[in-house]
This record gives structure tokens, sequence and C-alpha cells, in this order.
């Protein structure tokens, strides 16, 4: 195994962290404000896709003026669901949690109705660039998944710090009485943090299109690996998303080329297992 | 003043002249059904006991698994192999068939049963699909992509063949009929209460001695080796086994089936797999339409009747009797 | 000697619930802890129930060390309790509530026919025949707690803890309660340790207090002495004490 494949590797497993990291970080604000593990998201994945790609196929948009498509696709979806569903369902989190699995089973059954189980190849000009560093060639699509998943970590890190929504969509996650108490109001905190979450979740999966195919089962598996670096990363915890993710992407780059490529996603079922027998309030986790 | 049975009890005493006329229906609907209807029969029933099995789990012990369909494609295919591959006779495969699912609940269920409500689920939801993604991978074992074909009917007994439609059907309706009176037997027993107990509140179970682990694990394995038994009929009936049969849309049906008949009922989940598994295939024509549409319903029934059909049907009755 | 803690403590990271318990609990006695809010009384429950788990120290039962133990095991040896939050299943009836404690303690095999009668013994011992097939959600609080009292009652346990059973209730319901755990004491022979605040209803049914102070014993002592304990006196003058 030359140097050259395991930095390609390396710099694949940071990529594929990165995806992981960015649906991670939607569910775990989502997750750590309801108390809901929102599954509705992975549907929200495949429908965001799919907008993008239609944005691209059909209005001849660029590939980068398709990704704030499938952000706003995502928002809209997200919030809809939050604001004519789970409102109502905050007395019973299994009733919110069924009702979250149920319109991921939705979106996904639309999708194959209306698209075909077919796969579709999503055009980006990007993609198919490739950069050298030091000899190792790069796929241009990798380094712009990178680079946008960065600045939205420092991005959503700012804006949870500074911004007064962002300081009451924390304080919430802490304790929601008390934020109530506190004059915070909650129906704001909870449009805004199911909006961040479908903007997240449309963008890694506008980012990650390109380069694997637009298909309507595509959003179970970044749903499953975004809730395991919810829960290895720690609940309500960015750096934890952003760590766990990393991690989960190494591990299954690296996993599949030396040990097993079939099984590669059983990885993320053994780190799940090992964290909650472990150390389940994950690697940065509060409560 | 109803008694104790009466509460308990899944049927009340007005419903059994339905229950009755559904029985006799059930017998002969081979005499004048076509044989769609008839094929749609087998797979309603063998729907109903996956739902009713998963009833026990979910509406009686409040357990949210989303792995039932995926113990129902282990039966499936594990009895599959060992008649094709193995040599067994259908009958035979079906104790092994049974011991394994039963072991592999056991394994997975100790551990996963410890887990809070959403961690519990989160894991089952994952070992749905980790298990379909063996289903597909494990292409030696179980044919992969390309299906598992081969599977011959049950071997006949004394003078009775299985080859033909009809009598296939009265095999799972005899199959039908004793997991029925199993699960209703089980749940109006003092284990039934038990498992009542726990989803009711299971820190105040544990206070009145009750070891909730253990019970759990056995209401979880026992649903997991009825579900795992149907597999097996489903596999000789069909014939035919493809992964995608089983992957976590199967649990979620299930689910829907169960939610949207009336959640700890057990006729519930009977009734609403006969709806949906009718409904879907007159509906062939909208593919997945079909599919949203029960998303759709049970996303209604969650935020307008959580207690389903029977809950509906109870509200309906309550509401005559007051005017009556 | 019925009940045995010895030296029982229980951090919550740097706060001290409980520091070094110790106290002995007699055959047939009823005794109270009491202190102030925050003294640790609960905790001390939840210890010898298995609902926690403690630092250090021993806790033992008819003999047996039973500290850390799970609840469910804690209840089969024989101790049983109510919550300060009085805890029930909202969709069983009376009747069922009481039963599943029969139930567990005759075993899964045992006959409902046979059981029905102890139950309905029990009910009619704390005059709940008419609720018999009531929802136990449709209950008022003062019911619930007498059906989670029964439920205990149904486990034929040796020690009974009551934690905060008279909240809420008035005068004429606290002798009421008085009374019964008297008879329940008498003549079911079941020893009791009762958490509560109020004082009248202390008085009137232990023999022995034990006061808790910040996790430390305070004092023990009869009634009596404990009223004239210039040390309880002082820790209970900042707190607002029922006397009802």
């Amino acid at each position: 195994m030359t140097s050259e494949i395991i930095w390609i590797q390396l710099f694949n497993g940071i990529t594929l962290g990165v995806i992981y990291a960015l649906m991670g970080m939607g569910l775990t604000l989502i997750w750590s404000i309801a108390d809901l593990p929102d599954f509705s998201q992975g549907g929200i994945y495949i429908i965001s896709a799919y907008s993008a790609y239609f944005a691209i196929i059909l209005l001849n948009f660029s590939y980068f003026f398709a990704i704030p498509v499938a952000i706003i696709t995502g928002m809209a979806i997200s919030v809809t669901f939050e604001r004519l569903l789970y409102t109502r369902l905050r007395a019973s989190p299994n009733a919110a949690l069924l009702c979250a699995i149920a319109l991921f089973f939705l979106l996904e059954n639309i999708a194959v109705y209306l698209w075909t189980p077919k796969a579709k190849i999503m055009p980006s000009p990007t993609k198919d660039m490739i950069l050298y560093f030091a000899g190792i060639p790069v796929s241009f699509q990798r380094i712009l998944i990178i680079i946008v998943g960065v600045v939205l970590f420092i991005v959503i890190n700012v804006f949870v710090k500074k911004t007064k929504i962002g300081k009451a969509i924390m304080a919430t996650a802490q304790d929601r009485e008390a934020a109530a108490l506190m004059g915070i109001n909650l129906e704001k905190v909870y449009i805004t943090t199911w909006a961040l979450g479908g903007a997240l979740t449309a963008i890694a999966a506008a980012l990650i299109s390109p380069l694997y195919a637009v298909y309507p089962g595509m959003g179970t598996l970044p749903l499953l690996k975004g809730l395991v670096v919810v829960i290895l990363g720690g609940m309500g915890s960015f750096i934890g998303a952003l760590v766990a993710g990393l991690i989960l992407g190494l591990i299954e780059t690296f996993g599949s080329v030396y040990i097993s490529v079939a099984y590669q996603h059983g990885f993320a079922f053994i780190i799940l297992l090992l964290t909650l027998v472990i150390r389940p309030q994950g690697l940065f986790g509060r409560r | 003043m109803k008694t104790i049975e009466d509460r308990i009890k899944t049927v009340p005493p007005t419903k059994l002249i339905p229950l009755i006329i559904f029985a006799i229906l059930m017998i002969i609907v081979p005499v004048f059904a076509s044989g769609y209807i008839l094929f749609v029969a087998v797979l309603a029933l063998l729907y109903a006991s996956l739902a009713a099995s998963y009833d026990l789990l979910f509406g009686y012990t409040g357990q949210l698994s989303f792995c039932h369909g995926a113990f129902y494609g282990i039966g499936a295919y594990t009895a599959a192999i060992l008649t094709v591959r193995f040599g067994f006779t259908f009958w035979e495969a079906l104790i092994p068939t049974c011991l394994l699912v039963g072991v592999l609940a056991t394994i997975i269920g100790y551990p996963a049963l410890r887990l809070r409500g959403a961690y519990f689920a989160v894991t089952t939801f994952f070992l749905a699909h980790f298990i379909y993604l063996i289903l597909l991978n494990e292409v030696e074992l179980t044919g992969g992509p390309l299906g598992f074909r081969g599977i011959n009917p049950p071997e006949p007994i004394g003078f009775i063949s299985f080859d033909s439609l009809s009598t296939y059907y009265y095999l799972v309706v005899v199959f039908f009929i004793i997991v029925v009176l199993f699960l209703y037997t089980l749940v109006n027993s003092n284990l039934g209460l038990i498992l009542i107990s726990i989803r009711e509140d299971e820190v105040l179970a544990e206070s009145m001695g009750i070891n909730t682990a253990v019970y759990k694990l056995l209401a979880f394995v026992i649903g997991a080796v009825i579900a795992g038994l149907a597999g097996a009929f489903f596999a000789h009936f069909f014939r035919l086994l493809h992964p995608t049969t089983f992957s976590w849309l199967l649990s979620e049906m299930v689910v829907i089936i169960t939610l949207v008949g009336g959640a700890g009922t057990l006729i519930g989940p009977i009734f609403g797999a006969g709806i949906v598994t009718f409904l879907l295939e007159f509906l062939r024509f909208a593919p997945e339409l079909r599919y949203v549409g029960w998303a759709a319903a049970l996303i209604v029934i969650l935020i307008f009747e959580p207690k389903g059909l029977i809950g509906l049907l109870e509200r309906v009755r309550a509401q005559i009797k007051k005017k009556g | 000697m019925l009940l045995k803690v010895r030296d029982l403590t229980k951090s919550f990271g740097k706060l001290v619930a409980v520091n070094k318990l110790n106290f002995d609990v007699n055959e047939g006695e009823i005794i109270a802890i009491i202190g102030p809010n925050g003294a640790g009384k609960t905790t001390t429950f939840n210890l010898i129930t298995g609902h926690l788990k403690p630092d250090t120290g021993s806790i033992e039962f008819q003999g047996k060390n039973i500290a850390g133990l799970k609840p469910y095991k804690v209840c089969r040896a024989g101790v049983a309790r109510t919550f300060q939050i009085v805890r029930f299943f909202p969709n069983l009836t009376v009747f069922e509530h009481v039963l599943l404690g029969a139930i567990s303690r005759a075993g899964l095999r045992a006959k409902r026919e046979e059981l029905t009668e102890e139950v309905d013994n029990i009910l009619e011992f704390l005059n709940m025949e008419d609720k018999r097939n009531v929802l136990a959600k449709n209950l008022t609080i003062p019911d619930k707690k007498r059906v989670e009292l029964a439920s205990a009652l149904a486990l034929k346990p040796k020690l009974l803890l009551l934690d905060e059973l008279m909240a809420g209730l008035n005068p004429a319901e606290v002798d009421e309660c008085v009374n019964l755990l008297k008879k329940i004491n008498k003549d079911l022979g079941i020893t009791m340790i009762v958490v509560e605040h109020v004082m009248r209803a202390v008085m009137k049914l232990c023999e022995r207090i034990i006061v808790l102070h910040y996790g430390n014993k305070l004092a023990e002592g009869t009634p009596e002495e404990i009223a004239k304990n210039k040390k309880v006196i002082e820790a209970y003058l900042g707190e607002g004490v029922e006397y009802a």
C-alpha cells in the first residue's frame, strides 16, 4: 500500500467525516432541544438532493446555485414538519419518534413514486476537477466539502455563542423549563432549530450527491451515521459531532480498505454499541 | 360492572359475534375466492401474525422496537436455507429456525433492552438495516440481490399435500389461529399483567419486585420467534426471497399496521393487517403511493387517535350508547 | 433487629447527601425519619430500596446485606415502599394494581381466583372496594396514594417505607391515615419507616424519631425527647414545619 493511497484514503475519510458531522450537527441540535432523534431528516436529505438535481437538470441552474435550492427545500420541509406535526406531539416523545420515522418512510416512498428507484447522477463542475497536492490527486468536490464543513462549523459555533437566538437555543437545550421562565420564546427556538437542522441536512446531501448519485434510498445510511455521530459525540455538542464525524469517516474508509468493504457500514453500528455500553454520554456529552 | 376479564380482555364480549363471523369467513374463503384473493389472504394472515407478535412487544410491554421485520427475514432465510441447502423438510426446519431466531433475539435483546426509549429505538432501527445489509451481502448464503430461489412447498403430511394454494392457505390459517390463541392467553395471564405494568410505569413495576429486564427480554424474544416462524411460512409460500422485502421499510409497515389498528389490543393489529394488506394489493396501480398513504394514516392516527382504529371504534360505540 | 444501617454514605459530586448514617429498626416498630428539606430523607429511602447505590456503608435487612441490590431484589427480600410523588399505572384498574402486587409475591403460576380473594380483602381493608374497577389515572390523589399502599400491602412486606404519604391531606384525613397505619402495623405485623413533614402525624404514630440534617443524624429519640431537643428546634427554625 503506497503512501499515496493512504493519503487519498485519509482525504476520503475526512470528507466522509465532514458529511457525517454536518448531519450530526443538525440532528444533535434537534435532539437536544426536543428530545427527539429526528428520523425525518433522512427523508429531508433525499428530497433536498432531488431538488438540487432538478434545479440543475430542469432549471439549468449551476451546481452552486442548486445548493441554496436544496437548503431552502430542506429548511422548508423541516419547519413544516415541526409546525404541523411535532408541535402537537411534544407531550409524547414516543409519538414524536414514531411520527418522525413515518415521515422518513413517507418521503422515501414519495421519491420512489415520483422518480423511480433508478439512480440519477448529479452533475457538478467540481466533481471532475482534480487538483494535485504533492502529487496526490484530489477531487475538488472533496475539497469543497471540507471547506464548507469547516466554515459551517465555525459559523454555527459563532451563531450559538454570539447571536441572541443562538444563545436562546443553547439555553433551551440545557433546561427547557428554565429557558421558558427566563422569557425565551420557545416557539422561535423550535422553528429556528428545525430550520437549521433541515439546512444542515440539505447541505450534506447537496455536497455529497455529485460523488455518490441521487436515489430514493440514499437517506438511510447518512441518517444512521448522523445518529451515531450524535451519540458518539455527545448530545448537543457541535465539537462532539465534528470529532465523532471525523472518527467515523476515517474508521469507515480505512476499515473498508483493510477489513471489509461489504460491511463498512457495520463499523458505525459497532461504534454505536460500544458508545452506549462504555460511555453513553458520548465524548463531549454534558448531561 | 366490568370485571377485570373485560378490562384486560382484548375482545370485549360484544365483539365475539363479529369474530365468529370472521372465523367462518376465513374458513370458507377458498371455496369462492379466486387465486389472487387467496394469495393476498395468506399474506394478510402472515402480516397479522407479525403485527400481533409485535403488539406483544410494543403495545403490551411498551418497547419501541423497529427491527421486527428483520426477524421475519431471518426466519424466512433460515428456513429456506435449511430446506433447500441442507435437505431439511419444512417441518424439520421449523424448530431450528425458532431456536436460531430465539437465540439471536436474546443476544440482541439482552443489551439493547437496557437502553432508554430513544436509544433503544435507534439501535433496533440500525439493527434492522444491518441485518438487511447482511442478507444483501452474504451472497453465498442468501443469494444476495439475485434472490434465493427454489424453495419448495412444505412436504405432505399423510394425505394432505401443500402444493395447492388452498391447502397452504389452510395451513397458514392454522398457524395464525395458534399464534392468536397463544398471544391471547399470554396477555390475559399473570405474565400479561406484568408486561402491561412495565409499559405503564417501569420504575414502579421494579419497585414492586418485578425483574423488568427479564420480562422485557421475554416479550422481545417471544415476539421475535413468532415473527421468525411467520417468515418460515412466508418463504415456503412465496418460494422466492429477496433482501429488499426485509428492509427497515417492512419493520416500519409492521409498526404502522399495529398502531393504525390499535396498539395494545391484539385485535387491532390483526384487523389492521387485514385492511392494510388487502388495500395495498388492491391499490397496486399506485405502487409507492400506497405506502405513502399508510404513512400518512399513521401520522393522522398519532395526532388524532393514538388508540388507532380500535380506539375510534370505541369512541363511536360510546357515542351510540349515549344516544341510545 | 430487622434493619441495620451502618455508616451509610452517598454523595452527588461535591454534595454529601447522606453522611455516615447509623440507625436500627426493630421488628414491629414504627419509626420516623424527619428533617428539613434536603436533609437526605428520600435519599436514604432510595439507598435502602436499591434505587441508589451507596458509596460506602452497609444496609443489613434480616441479616442480609441489601446495599446496592436492584430494586426488584430488595422488594423480594421483603421491603416495600411508596413514593414521594405518587406513582401508579395509569391504565390499570385499582383491582389490577393490587393484583400485580399479589402476583409479584405469589409468582407467575399463582391462580387468579385465589389471588382475587386476597386482593379484595386488601381493598376492603382500605375502603376501596367501590373503586375496584376504576382506572388508576381517573383517581384523586388521596385515592392514588391508597392504591399505592394497597399494592404495597399485597406484597406482604416485612418492612414498609412510606415517603410523605400524608402530604396534602387535611387534618381529619391525617388522623384517619395514622389510625390506618397503626392498624396495618398491629394487625399485619408490618414494620414501618415513615418520612414525614406532618409533625402531628409523626408524634401520634411513631415510637421513635430520627432527625436528619444535611445528611447527618442530628438526634434520635422518642417523640417527647425530640420535641424538646434544642438542636432539632434550631435546625427547624428556618423551615416552616407543619404542626397540622
